[in-house]
């Protein structure tokens, strides 16, 4: 958060959207994206080797992941479509799935790192890159605040359920967690590559 | 007759299967169940899945793979069979979603029936595994001499890493050709690597496999070779080596070396021999012949008194009260003598050893000690004749140098300065003195102290309250020989010797030679250093009789005269020593009793002179 905190005040002196800034703040954002999804695979694999050998056969039959909670967010789902959206709309993007998990997170225990929250982690996320679309942000306002006021249709649909059904609402959460961090991931990485003026981004 | 050849010819026909079958041995069944063995992903674009087929129950059997995408309930077929090859399932890039769960199976059908696979669920995302990093070139460089290798890379083909689709890092491997144990590195996200660590020249082969940050490993690139010239390898870890080798080596001789000090020393250095006194004889003083010893010693006419007095001359010390103990045989192998004079050899002279009026030293019977000779230390003392009779009968007294507090029979000698004590076994005091027994002690606080030294000497030093080396009389206690020789006596009021350290400290040092006894069995004494020699006509010795409360020496002679003047000799003892004594001797209070006219000399004042 101090490392934030520092990039705010660098970027309201007045900078305006300049490419260097953007690529640190890029690889900061990319940076936190990839540490929460080595927490949200961690936390996945926990849970799964905390299962009965049962419980594991049944999971895939059984608890199948039709549901996440982020469903209502188009996003795109292949490389092509992901080429061919703009660096804005992939940052708003994942603006709105950090932001749709900030509250579900808090059910997200750490597991075998009790510790390690996430939900302040995806706070921080959430204010990187809405740094990054400020400064991405030029002329049209691609950026519809309606939306992010919008809430999660299905915002309680994980405290909803019965006690029950626990297990198979955890199992879903963590994988669904796992699965936005990851199309979060790539698209900040697809977006930082292409503002990067090096050829070769990935370096 | 056509009729039953078409007849036949139908049943043969029919029957044939039935032959064959039975001819096969197996009956026909549904086919097994197949099994999904993987599906794989090269660039996150495109995957495929292979399946492994049960048994097919004699049939022909058909395999088709269905698969239905999440949030859908439509069920596809796979679009391509062909392209991956034999029991696979290709899709093209129109066909996979990211991020989207498949769900597939796979279905085996023949004739009599179908079996499915088990679902499996995938997500494109976590079965990437990339095609093998492509161009791998090694190249040998040098750096300052050492050679190294460089090896570079590039991503395989499909792998799309420069828009930031997919990120790779990268994985290399090295070991020389006749090596069976590879050495790995990881190369992070770059595509060059330099290798520093050559162990030697030769041919080297190397390779690179690639993974995706959520993925596989993929395969091992095909082994690039370079040859590394030979060069000899030598850097810091030699040196810290050697280093370290020969400090522990040296750490090692060192501690030996200390463990030998004491061989090494005496090797190195050995003990300086003293000097030899001119007829002198080692063998005779081991055989005990303390007379013959010194009579090879002495001067033809030293003492120039009569024979006749020899046996008047003797006088009795201190009667020495010594301890058993044997163990002061300290220098059994020493030279008394030659220890003497090294131990005077700044105030001696180095004749034939025989106590002369110059020399500082004294050549003292222990024997004569026990009879009753008042050892003093820095003070004058009375002439002391004892009998070298019994050389082997000496033994080291230890005298007392504390005080009067002392009850045991310690007598401690001093140190050589006077001269040595010489060995003496337990023996009976040998009244019979020779002349050259009586020697003279002279001591001087400056040669006292530089005797102190040489800690070879039989004395103790009694100047310093010290008892570097105390010695213990053999002679068994029973004798009732008690010698009380201070370490310090000095008579009060008299004149001090400088220098000399306190509390046990000899006020002075210096000695009175005994010059003649007079036919009035007076000792006459004589200072030895200062300029109270006196060339006195003849030197006999006297007997202390006894020591009276004004600390007089009272000698007399042997069983010939009880007290007779004694005032008289008080007063010529007195005044002649009071000219030349430098201190006087303190008795205690408690004397011995006298035998045989020995007297006890008191513990030495110390503290009250």
């Amino acid at each position: 958060s101090n490392c934030f905190i520092l990039l705010l005040s660098v970027v309201f002196l007045g900078v305006s959207t300049q490419p260097i800034t953007d690529g640190r703040l890029f690889s900061i954002a990319v940076g936190r994206v990839q540490h929460l999804h080595l927490l949200a695979q961690r936390l996945f694999s926990d849970f799964e080797s905390s299962l009965q050998s049962e419980e594991q056969r049944q999971l895939n039959k059984i608890f199948l992941q039709d549901f996440c909670n982020s469903d209502y967010i188009i996003t795109p789902v292949d490389k092509h479509e992901t080429q061919r959206s703009s660096v804005l709309k992939l940052l708003s993007i994942s603006y709105r799935l950090v932001e749709s998990w900030e509250f579900p997170s808090r059910s997200l225990s750490g597991g075998s790192a009790p510790r390690i929250q996430i939900s302040p982690k995806l706070s921080e996320l959430k204010t990187g890159i809405l740094l990054l679309i400020k400064a991405n942000q030029d002329g049209a306002d691609l950026f519809p605040d309606s939306s992010a006021l919008q809430l999660a249709p299905y915002g309680n649909y994980y405290q909803s359920l019965g006690a029950d059904e626990s297990l198979r609402r955890t199992y879903e959460l963590l994988a669904c967690f796992k699965k936005d961090m990851h199309k979060v991931e790539t698209y900040l990485t697809v977006a930082k590559c292409r503002l990067s003026p090096e050829a070769n981004c990935t370096l | 007759m056509r009729n039953v050849f078409e007849v036949m010819l139908l049943l043969l026909l029919l029957l044939l299967p039935l032959v064959t079958a039975h001819a096969g041995g197996q009956p026909n069944s549904p086919p097994g169940k197949p099994v999904l063995t993987s599906c794989r992903s090269p660039e996150k674009e495109t995957f495929t899945c292979w399946w492994k087929p049960g048994s097919d129950g004699g049939l022909s059997t058909k395999h088709s793979l269905f698969y239905r995408k999440e949030s859908s309930d439509a069920v596809h077929e796979c679009p391509d069979y062909r392209t991956a090859g034999e029991n696979s399932c290709f899709f093209n890039k129109n066909n996979t979603a990211i991020w989207v769960n498949y769900n597939i199976t796979v279905v085996a059908t023949n004739s009599l029936g179908s079996a499915y696979s088990d679902p499996v669920e995938v997500d494109v995302v976590y079965i990437v595994q990339p095609n093998p990093p492509e161009n791998v070139t090694v190249s040998v460089m040098e750096d300052k001499g050492w050679p190294f290798l460089r090896v570079s890379w590039e991503p395989p083909r499909k792998a799309d890493t420069r828009s930031g689709w997919i990120t790779l890092v990268y994985e290399l491997r090295v070991k020389l050709k006749e090596e069976d144990d590879w050495e790995t590195h990881l190369a992070g996200q770059q595509k060059m690597f330099n290798i520093l660590s050559l162990p030697s020249g030769g041919e080297y082969q190397v390779e690179v496999r690639c993974r995706p940050d959520h993925g596989f490993w993929s395969e091992w690139s095909s082994t690039s070779k370079a040859n590394v010239p030979h060069h000899f390898r030598r850097d810091n870890s030699t040196w810290i080596l050697m280093t370290v080798f020969f400090a522990f080596t040296f750490l090692i001789v060192a501690w030996l070396l200390h463990l030998n000090r004491h061989n090494l020393k005496r090797c190195i250095l050995p003990p300086v021999p003293g000097p030899k006194i001119k007829g002198f004889d080692k063998k005779l003083l081991k055989s005990g012949k303390s007379n013959e010893i010194f009579s090879a010693l002495v001067v033809p006419d030293y003492p120039s008194t009569p024979s006749s007095n020899y046996e008047d001359l003797l006088v009795d010390y201190l009667e020495v009260y010594v301890p058993t103990e044997r163990e002061l045989q300290l220098e059994e192998s020493k030279d008394p003598h030659d220890d003497r004079l090294k131990s005077d050899s700044s105030t001696s002279d180095s004749d034939s050893g025989r106590g002369s009026c110059d020399s500082h030293t004294l050549l003292v019977d222990k024997e004569a000690k026990e009879e009753a000779r008042q050892a003093e230390c820095g003070q004058t003392r009375t002439e002391v004749q004892r009998s070298l009779k019994d050389w082997d009968a000496l033994t080291y007294a230890q005298i007392d140098m504390v005080g009067r507090d002392v009850p045991s029979g310690r007598v401690k000698t001093w140190p050589s300065l006077y001269s040595p004590l010489p060995r003496h076994s337990s023996g009976p005091l040998d009244q019979q003195s020779s002349l050259q027994m009586a020697k003279q002690h002279s001591l001087s606080t400056s040669s006292f102290l530089a005797q102190e030294a040489s800690g070879e000497s039989y004395w103790d030093v009694c100047s310093h309250g010290e008892l570097p080396r105390p010695l213990r009389a053999k002679t068994p206690p029973h004798r009732g020989l008690r010698a009380r020789s201070d370490a310090d006596v000095s008579g009060a009021g008299l004149k001090r010797a400088p220098a000399g350290p306190r509390s046990l400290a000899p006020h002075t040092s210096e000695y009175v030679e005994v010059q003649r006894v007079n036919n009035k069995d007076v000792v006459l004494l004589q200072p030895v250093v200062t300029g109270c020699y006196q060339a006195l006509p003849g030197e006999v010795y006297s007997k202390v009789k006894r020591v009276d409360s004004d600390n007089i020496l009272l000698l007399q002679r042997e069983a010939r005269e009880e007290d007779g003047y004694p005032g008289a000799e008080q007063e010529n003892t007195t005044q002649k020593a009071s000219a030349c004594v430098y201190a006087a001797v303190l008795v205690q209070d408690q004397m011995a009793p006298m035998v045989n006219g020995y007297v006890d000399t008191a513990t030495m004042c110390t503290l009250t002179c």
